[in-house]
C-alpha cells in the first residue's frame, strides 16, 4: 500500500529534555527514592551506625514478608479488585502450619507441612477470586468477610494457646539463611523476578492491566475476567503462604494476634507506591520503594531517640504517607486533564 | 445485486428491550468487498444492529450468515473468529496501555511456545501497520494521552491487526476534522481494493455519497429502503431518514406571549472545546426546545446551565439574578430544575422506594426539629403517586422496579413538588412506551401552563414539534437556527442538524 497520504499528528522527536525532566518528577519512584535517600542522610548524620550493614540487614529482612505479599496484592489492585485478608490468612497459614509441624504438635515433617501451607494458601485465593469473579461480590466485601472469618477460624485452630518448637533447621534456615542471606531474602528477590517477568513479559501480565484499564472493552477483546481474577486471587493466597513459610519461624513462638493489620500495611504500599486503586496502571519498582520506606519509619524511629513515643509516632505517619500519595495523584491528574483539554480544543 | 454473491446475509433479525422493539425483522445482504453505509436518526436501530454483528447483543429471532457460516449471535469470540472487526465512535480502547500494548491485547505475539511476549516483534508490527495508514503516534505514551486523532488510528490499526474480513465502523469521523476525515476515508477505500468488506454508519451523507456503493437506511429498528448510491439523491436520504410527516393534532397552543417575563436568560455561554456563544431565553410559560445531533453539545449547554459542569464565559440568569457558575446549589436556589438524559443513574435512586424518592428533593420542608415528619411524608406521596398517576402497587414498592415510563414520571413528579421556575428535560421520554409517552407530554404541557419556563432537549423530532414553542437547533457545538414551534418542519430541523453539505444543500434547496 502506498503511502501518500497526508500525516496526522506529529512526526517522531525524541523528547525535550524539559519534558523528560517533568516525567521523571511525576514519577512515583523518584519521590520515593528521594525520601529514602533524604531520610538515611539526616538519620545517618546523627547516628552513623543507622547506615551499617547490620541495620539495613534486620530493614530489609522485615520488608521482606511485606513485599513478597505486595506483588500479589498489587496486581488484585491493578485488575481493578482489592484484597484486604492477607493478614488473617496469614495467621490462619501459621497456625496451620504450627500445628502440623512444630515438635510439640503433629510433628509432621517439613516436607509435608511446607508445600501444604503452600496449597491451602492458594486455595483460599482462589476460593476468594470465585467469590469475586463468579459469585460477582464485590471483592471487599468478599475479603472483609474473609478477614473475620479467618482470624476467627485461626483462634479455633489455636485453641487459646501458643506454638512453639518449630523444626530446629527450618528455624536456623529462616535466621541465618543460605550462605549468611536469610531465607525470606532469597523468597523476596524470586518473587520479585517472578512478578516482574509476569508483568513485562507474559501474555496474562499483560491482560491484567488491559482489564482494569478498562473491562468493557476487555470484554470486546475476548478476554475472560474470571480467568484473570482466578488467577490474581490464586497468586496472592500462594505468595502469602510462601511469605508465611519464610518469615513465621524467624519468631519465637506463633501467636493468634499473628499478622494482625499486615493487610493495611501491604495495602498502604500499593497505593503510596503509585497503583491507582481503580486499576490499570502502577509499577512494582514503586510498589517496592514504598515498601521499604514504610518499613524504614519504625527503625528511624528508633534512631531519632524519641522511646516510647516512635512506637506511636509510626502508624500516624504511615497514615500521612497514604495521604501524601493520594494527595499528589489527584494533583497531577488534574493538571493532566487541563492540558489534555487544550489537546483537544 | 444477488444474494449468491453477498458475503453478510441478514434475515428477519429481531430484537426488543423490555417491550420496545430496537429491531424488528430486519433483512440485509452485504456483498463482497462493499462499502455498505448505514443510515438513520439517533434511535432508528443502527448500533443494536452492530452490537449484534459483533456479538455484544444476542438476537431475538432471526439470524446472520457470514460467508455460508451461521454467527451465534451473543458471543464476541464467534463474531471475531468470523473475521468481524468494529471500530466505535471514541475507542480508547484500553487507556493506560500504549499503541503496542492495545493493538496486540489478547493476541499477544510469542515466542519460546507461547511464554514469552515478543516485544520486538510487536513494535515492528504497530509501526509497519501504523506506517502504512500514515500516521506516527508515540508508541511509549498511553493511549488515553493521545490526541484524539491518532487514537482513532490506533483504534483502526487494531481492528486491522486482527485480519478482519468485515469492518464495521461506527461514526469514525464523529471527532476528526476535515483533513483527518478524508485520510481516514481513503484508508477505508484502500481496505476496500484490499478485499475487506465495510459497513460504514455515518451522519455525515457527504461521506456515504463520497464512499459508499450502497445505502441502508433503517428507520424506529425498521428496514426502511436500500439503494444504489448513483440511484440515489440526498433528499430521498433524508426523506427516508424521517418518514411520515408527524401528525397535526398535537400541534401546540402557545402558553406564553411576547410580553410574558423572561424567567432563563442565557447569554453568550461558552465552555471551551464543547460549546460556543450560547445565548437564549425562556418566558415564563414557554417550552423551548434545544435539538441537533447526539454530540452536538446540547447536553452538555443544559449541564452547565445547571451548574453540574463550569462554564468560561458568559453568563446565566433566572428572573434577573446572576447564577454562580458551577454550583448545582445556587442554580436550585434561584429555581432551576432538571430532569437528566439518564435517569437511572442520576434522576432516581433505585433501590429507595417510591415515595423516598419522591420526598428526597423536598425534605427540608418536611422536617419537624430535623426529624422527618413520617405522616405528612406519606400524604404528600399518595397524592402525589395518584395525580402522576404513576402505576405503583404503593409507595413503599423500590423504585427500581417500576417500568421506564412509571420511573419518568417520578421524577417529573419529584420536580413538581419543588415548584421550580425553570425546568430542564433531558431526553424526557427515551425509551418510554408510547402510552407513557403521551402522559409524560401531558404532565409536561401541565407544568408550562402554570408558569414554568421549560427547556425540552430531544432527538425525538415529533415530540419536538409537538411540544414546543420555539427550537434552537445546535450544531457542533453553536446555535445554528432557530425555528417557530408552529411553523417547523422535521426537514427544516434535520437540515440545520446535519453537520456538512447534505444539510447545506438542504437548506439551499428550501430557500
Amino acid at each position: 500500500m502506498s503511502n501518500l497520504l497526508p500525516p496526522i499528528g506529529h512526526a517522531l522527536r525524541p523528547a525535550r529534555f524539559g519534558v523528560r525532566f517533568s516525567k521523571l518528577v511525576r514519577q512515583r519512584e523518584t519521590g520515593l527514592l528521594l525520601l529514602i535517600v533524604l531520610t538515611c542522610v539526616v538519620v545517618g548524620i546523627k547516628d552513623i551506625h543507622f547506615l551499617s550493614c547490620e541495620v539495613w540487614r534486620e530493614i530489609l529482612v522485615r520488608c521482606a514478608a511485606t513485599a513478597i505479599v505486595a506483588c500479589g496484592v498489587m496486581l488484585v489492585v491493578v485488575t481493578g479488585e482489592i484484597d484486604i485478608s492477607v493478614g488473617s490468612l496469614m495467621a490462619l497459614l501459621a497456625a496451620v502450619m504450627g500445628r502440623m509441624i512444630s515438635e510439640h504438635e503433629w510433628d509432621i515433617s517439613c516436607w509435608i507441612g511446607i508445600p501444604a501451607t503452600l496449597g491451602l494458601g492458594t486455595l483460599i485465593g482462589v476460593f476468594t477470586g470465585c467469590l469475586v469473579s463468579v459469585g460477582r461480590v464485590p471483592s471487599i466485601i468478599v475479603t472483609l468477610g474473609l478477614l473475620t472469618a479467618l482470624r476467627g477460624l485461626t483462634t479455633l485452630i489455636m485453641g487459646g494457646q501458643n506454638i512453639d518448637r518449630l523444626p530446629e533447621g527450618l528455624t536456623q534456615l529462616a535466621k541465618q539463611g543460605l550462605c549468611g542471606v536469610p531465607l525470606s531474602i532469597l523468597a523476596a528477590v524470586g518473587v520479585i523476578g517472578l512478578t516482574s517477568v509476569l508483568i513485562h513479559h507474559i501474555p496474562l501480565g499483560r491482560r491484567l492491566y488491559a482489564l482494569g484499564s478498562s473491562a468493557e472493552s476487555a470484554r470486546m477483546a475476548g478476554l475472560s475476567a474470571v480467568r484473570l481474577k482466578l488467577f490474581v486471587f490464586g497468586y496472592t493466597g500462594f505468595l502469602t503462604a510462601l511469605a508465611t513459610i519464610v518469615d513465621v519461624p524467624r519468631l519465637p513462638k506463633i501467636e493468634a494476634g499473628i499478622g494482625s493489620e499486615f493487610e493495611l500495611l501491604v495495602i498502604t504500599c500499593v497505593v503510596v507506591g503509585g497503583v491507582a486503586i481503580s486499576g490499570g496502571h502502577g509499577r512494582l519498582s514503586g510498589v517496592l520503594l514504598a515498601v521499604v520506606l514504610m518499613t524504614m519509619i519504625r527503625p528511624v524511629l528508633t534512631f531519632m531517640d524519641i522511646g516510647e513515643a516512635g512506637e506511636k509516632w509510626t502508624r500516624a505517619i504511615q497514615g500521612m504517607f497514604i495521604l501524601l500519595a493520594v494527595v499528589t495523584d489527584s494533583f497531577f491528574l488534574r493538571r493532566q486533564r487541563s492540558s489534555g483539554g487544550e489537546h483537544t480544543a | 445485486m444477488t444474494t449468491a454473491e453477498a458475503v453478510i446475509q441478514i434475515r428477519g433479525l429481531r430484537k426488543s428491550y423490555d417491550g420496545v422493539h430496537a429491531l424488528r425483522d430486519i433483512n440485509l445482504d452485504v456483498a463482497q468487498a462493499e462499502i455498505h453505509a448505514i443510515c438513520g436518526e439517533n434511535g432508528a436501530g443502527k448500533s443494536t444492529l452492530i452490537k449484534m454483528l459483533s456479538g455484544i447483543v444476542r438476537a431475538d429471532t432471526g439470524h446472520i450468515t457470514v460467508s455460508g457460516t451461521q454467527l451465534l449471535t451473543g458471543s464476541v469470540q464467534a463474531s471475531e473468529s468470523l473475521g468481524i472487526a468494529v471500530m466505535h465512535q471514541e475507542s480508547a480502547a484500553f487507556p493506560h496501555l500504549n499503541a503496542i500494548e492495545n493493538l496486540f491485547v489478547g493476541r499477544e505475539l510469542t515466542r519460546c511456545g507461547g511464554l514469552y511476549l515478543n516485544h520486538i516483534a510487536m513494535k515492528s508490527q504497530t509501526e509497519r501497520l501504523l506506517q502504512r495508514l500514515g500516521v506516527s503516534v508515540d508508541l511509549r505514551v498511553p493511549v488515553g494521552e493521545l490526541p484524539l486523532a491518532q487514537r482513532q488510528m490506533v483504534a483502526l490499526a487494531r481492528v486491522l491487526s486482527r485480519n478482519c474480513r468485515l469492518l464495521i465502523m461506527d461514526e469514525p469521523t464523529a471527532s476528526l476534522s476535515n483533513r483527518e476525515s478524508q485520510t481516514l476515508l481513503r484508508i477505508v477505500q484502500q481496505l476496500q481494493i484490499s478485499g475487506v468488506t465495510v459497513l460504514y454508519v455515518s451522519h455525515r451523507l457527504d461521506e456515504v455519497f463520497q464512499i459508499a456503493d450502497r445505502v441502508t437506511v433503517l428507520r424506529d429498528g425498521r428496514h426502511v429502503a436500500t439503494h444504489r448510491i448513483a440511484d440515489v439523491d440526498r433528499q430521498q436520504l433524508i426523506c427516508d431518514m424521517v418518514g411520515r410527516s408527524i401528525e397535526e393534532q398535537h400541534r401546540p397552543r402557545a402558553h406564553a406571549t411576547d410580553d410574558s417575563a423572561v424567567i432563563l436568560d442565557v447569554t453568550q455561554l461558552t465552555r471551551c472545546g464543547v460549546f460556543e456563544d450560547i445565548s437564549f431565553h425562556v418566558r415564563a410559560g414557554e417550552i423551548l426546545g434545544l435539538t441537533g445531533l447526539v454530540g452536538a453539545g446540547r447536553s452538555e449547554i443544559a449541564r452547565a446551565i445547571f451548574g453540574i459542569d463550569e462554564f468560561d464565559e458568559g453568563e446565566v440568569r433566572v428572573s434577573g439574578r446572576k447564577l454562580k457558575g458551577g454550583s448545582v446549589q445556587d442554580a436550585m436556589a434561584s429555581g432551576i430544575g432538571m430532569v437528566p438524559e439518564d435517569r437511572q443513574h442520576e434522576g432516581l435512586i433505585l433501590p429507595m422506594s417510591v415515595g423516598e424518592n419522591l420526598s428526597l428533593a423536598m425534605l427540608r420542608g418536611l422536617t419537624h426539629w430535623g426529624l422527618i415528619r413520617r405522616r405528612a411524608e406519606r400524604d404528600l406521596t399518595d397524592a402525589q403517586i395518584r395525580d402522576l398517576s404513576v402505576k405503583a402497587a404503593s409507595s413503599r414498592i423500590a423504585a427500581a422496579t417500576l417500568s421506564g415510563g412509571n420511573q419518568q414520571k417520578l421524577v417529573l413528579g419529584k420536580w413538581l413538588a419543588r415548584k421550580p421556575k425553570v425546568l430542564i428535560l433531558d431526553e424526557p421520554t427515551r425509551g418510554v412506551d408510547v402510552g407513557a409517552k403521551s402522559q409524560v407530554h401531558g404532565l409536561i404541557r401541565n407544568l408550562a401552563s402554570t408558569g414554568m419556563a421549560t427547556l425540552l432537549i430531544s432527538s425525538d423530532l415529533p415530540e419536538l414539534l409537538a411540544l414546543c414553542d420555539r427550537l434552537l437547533v445546535v450544531r457542533n457545538g453553536r446555535i445554528v437556527g432557530e425555528l417557530q414551534g408552529r411553523t417547523a418542519t422535521q426537514e427544516a430541523v434535520l437540515s440545520l442538524a446535519l453537520p456538512d453539505a447534505a444539510g447545506l444543500q438542504l437548506r439551499e434547496a428550501q430557500q
